[in-house]
């Protein structure tokens, strides 16, 4: 194999060692080099040996000087890495989600599709720019600062891959490993065992590791990432596809005690753990999912603030949450945001809850749980009188117990999930608007009848209808701060009422009897409506009150360019088809607001 | 009005804003040094010319919704060679021009992978 062509010297490549200068020479007088050292073929065994691997490209395109790191990408090797960096990933990065029944943030985190969002910027990178001037070989015009730039902007992998072009560029490299702070990986099935282990070892300084299997992980993998990793502060293990994660209760406890400086932990598939004791004064964050039937769990974490315990939908869990409730009240006083999705949740469970000393809660999110009642409302909403977000999706809590919470709560509660509460009507949902001042979100999703939901998303804010036998539910909503407003499925809704000027987001999913004429969407700032399975009449409608929404709230007139090449002053919207609402909407100049809003199907 | 000097010694003159998107640029007209037009011994006209039509297209207020931007920058970036390709690196990484220097050395960072 012949050596690349070089792009002609004038164009600076950094780093181009002098072989390759000399391979150069050679190579304009005949084929017969050997591709790895440069020595002329004839009578020549070649000891060089180049890493072979199958999926390397044969042809490097060109040598270009520069490489960046960048945040993960796929790669074509077996295993993908992601380093973030001070630019935003390219597009081909696949982005490790704990999936979360609940995001305790605004967005949420399952989502957010593009790379970019996920990507923490790496000061250090800069820093180490004045270094490499001096130490990297490089004898062209095209300094170390362009080839740091763009080896920050690439794949781990084809990071990897550059390393071995030359010796400017694995210095370049190495550099860069050494500079990261955050690396995400997905590691495939084939994995080949101690790769995770070799490449955590260039990367000293790593803080935040967040780890994507697809292979089975055990305990092996933790020691390597314990022992690779002395600054660990993050680390999130995600499972996908077949993968097991074989973690026991012990060997992670001793994981987290060991790791000094661990301030979040985040890990799914847990359903080997069996039991565990977990001690760490720094841990602040905590999120374990798919758990099942531990024996026994003890939180010695005074400093935890946010804990997320999924267990698995399974009907034989027998972990004693009450335990575990009441050992957390004693040990865990710091907690502000809680979230327990179970089916074992019951009001003991939160008895024993409201009988920690939980100064500082914030969030308290009990799902799935059938066993809760308005009596554990009442419980929650008399202890916890700073909530701000509280979420009983699953739980039968009556209209009764939404009063309770109206009148505990009304100064600080901003979010309000009551999605899957059969017993909430809608006379409830309409109290509770009117009686919570500060409500930003509000999901009542399939709390009318219809049984056949899909799965329990409690992000989505929705206002319960009434849940009377048969339709004609109405719904009518007005709220000045209301941000996010989920109905999804309710299926017995026909008519709705909303006049929320700061209403963003509106999920009219599964809607299915809601009638067009019966909708009125008073909602200047709407951007985002869900509305799959509604009727094609239904999204008409509100594709047209939205534009009258929209038209209604411009003060200037923008000029637009239409379809056919014009530019023209916006008038009334009414005028305009339902197939150019698209076409209003481009054409911006940056400046200002977008206020696009996108119907979902 | 800003007066730029490239190395070959052609002159352009550009408007503030566009200037500006330049941090160095921006910088030494903080310090008040341009008034004979500001030399770029590291730049070359054909550069320099390149470097001031991303600037037009990107300077604040015009040019047009994000998109058409990302259309325009695209376009921008595939029609050119290589060796202008690294020259505009070195250069945006002179003038300190963020945008480009992202632009750009994306573009290399995907040639390469």
């Amino acid at each position: 194999m012949q050596p690349q062509p070089h792009v002609s010297p004038t164009t600076a490549n950094a780093g181009i060692s002098a072989a390759f200068e000399s391979q150069r020479v050679r190579k304009n007088r005949g084929n017969y080099n050997c591709g790895r050292c440069g020595q002329p073929k004839k009578g020549h065994v070649c000891h060089l040996t180049l890493p072979s691997t199958p999926d390397v490209p044969s042809t490097p395109i060109s040598l270009e000087p520069v490489s960046c790191i960048s945040a993960a990408a796929s790669s074509s090797r077996s295993t993908i890495l992601s380093l973030t960096s001070l630019t935003s990933a390219p597009p081909r990065q696949s982005i490790t989600h704990l999936r979360r029944a609940l995001s305790f943030d605004d967005v949420d985190a399952r989502n957010s599709t593009q790379d970019e969002s996920d990507l923490d910027p790496m000061s250090t990178d800069l820093d180490l720019d004045l270094d490499l001037d001096t130490d990297v070989v490089q004898p062209g015009r095209f300094h170390a600062v362009g080839l740091w730039e763009v080896l920050k902007r690439l794949p781990p992998s084809s990071l990897l891959m550059a390393a071995r072009v030359c010796k400017g560029w694995r210095e370049t490299a190495r550099r860069m490993w050494k500079a990261a702070e955050e690396l995400r990986i997905r590691v495939p099935e084939r994995a080949q065992i101690g790769y995770i282990g070799s490449l955590l070892q260039k990367c000293p300084r790593l803080i935040r590791l967040s780890l994507k299997i697809e292979s089975d992980i055990d305990a092996t993998t933790l020691a390597c990432i314990a022992f690779s990793c002395p600054n660990l502060e993050v680390l999130e293990i995600s499972t996908s596809g077949s993968a097991v994660n074989r973690i026991s209760g012990d060997e992670l406890a001793r994981f987290v005690a060991n790791k000094q400086g661990l301030t979040s932990l985040k890990m799914e598939g847990c359903t080997n753990l069996g039991g565990f004791a977990l001690s760490s004064s720094s841990l602040s964050t905590l999120w374990l999912a798919d758990l099942h039937s531990l024996s026994k769990m003890i939180f010695n974490c005074p400093n935890l603030k946010e804990i997320s315990l999924e267990f698995s939908r399974q009907e034989d869990d027998s972990t004693d949450l009450v335990t575990m409730v009441d050992g957390l009240g004693r040990t865990c006083t710091r907690l502000q945001n809680i979230h327990i999705a179970s089916l074992k949740l019951s009001h003991t469970v939160v008895l024993a809850l409201t009988a920690g000393d939980f100064r500082g809660l914030r969030m308290l999110s009990l799902v799935l749980g059938i066993g809760i009642t308005d009596a554990s409302v009442a419980a929650i909403s008399s202890s916890y009188t700073n909530l701000e977000l509280l979420d009983l999706s699953g739980s039968s809590i009556t209209d009764t117990g939404l009063g309770m919470i109206c009148d505990f709560l009304p100064d600080t509660l901003s979010k309000l999930l009551v999605a899957l509460c059969p017993n909430i009507t809608s006379s409830g949902i309409q109290f509770a608007t009117a009686q919570l001042p500060l409500l930003e979100l509000m999901d009542c999703g399939m709390t009318v009848s219809d049984p056949d939901s899909d799965n329990a998303t409690t992000e989505e804010k929705s206002l319960t209808p009434q849940r009377t036998s048969g339709y004609n539910q109405k719904v009518f909503i007005k709220h000045k701060r209301l941000k996010k407003l989920s109905l999804w499925g309710c299926s017995s809704l026909d008519a709705l009422f909303l006049n929320c000027p700061e209403l963003k987001d509106l999920n009219l999913n599964l809607c299915s009897n809601l009638q067009p004429e019966s909708l009125v969407l008073q909602c200047p700032k709407l951007q985002l409506v869900y509305a799959s399975g509604c009727q094609d009449l239904l999204t008409r409608a509100i594709r047209k009150q939205v534009s009258e929404n929209f038209g209604a709230s411009e003060n200037h007139l923008p000029r637009k360019r239409l379809s056919d090449g014009s530019k023209r002053v916006l008038a009334a919207p009414l005028f305009y088809q339902e197939t150019r609402e698209d076409d209003i909407y481009t054409g911006k100049r940056r400046k200002i607001e977008k206020e696009v809003c996108k119907i979902i199907q | 009005m800003i007066v730029l000097k490239s190395s070959d010694g052609e002159t352009f003159e550009i408007e503030e804003a566009v200037a500006l998107q330049s941090q160095t640029i921006a910088h030494m007209v903080e310090d008040d040094c341009v008034e004979n037009g500001i030399p770029l011994a590291n730049v070359t006209g054909e550069i320099l010319a390149k470097i001031i039509e991303y600037c037009k297209k990107h300077v604040e207020g015009g040019g047009g919704s994000e998109e058409e931007l990302k259309i325009w920058d695209k376009e921008f970036i595939e029609n050119i060679d290589q060796s202008t390709l690294f020259n505009l690196i070195l250069a945006a990484n002179y003038l300190n021009i963020k945008t480009l220097l992202d632009l750009t050395c994306q573009r290399v960072a995907d040639m390469i992978s």
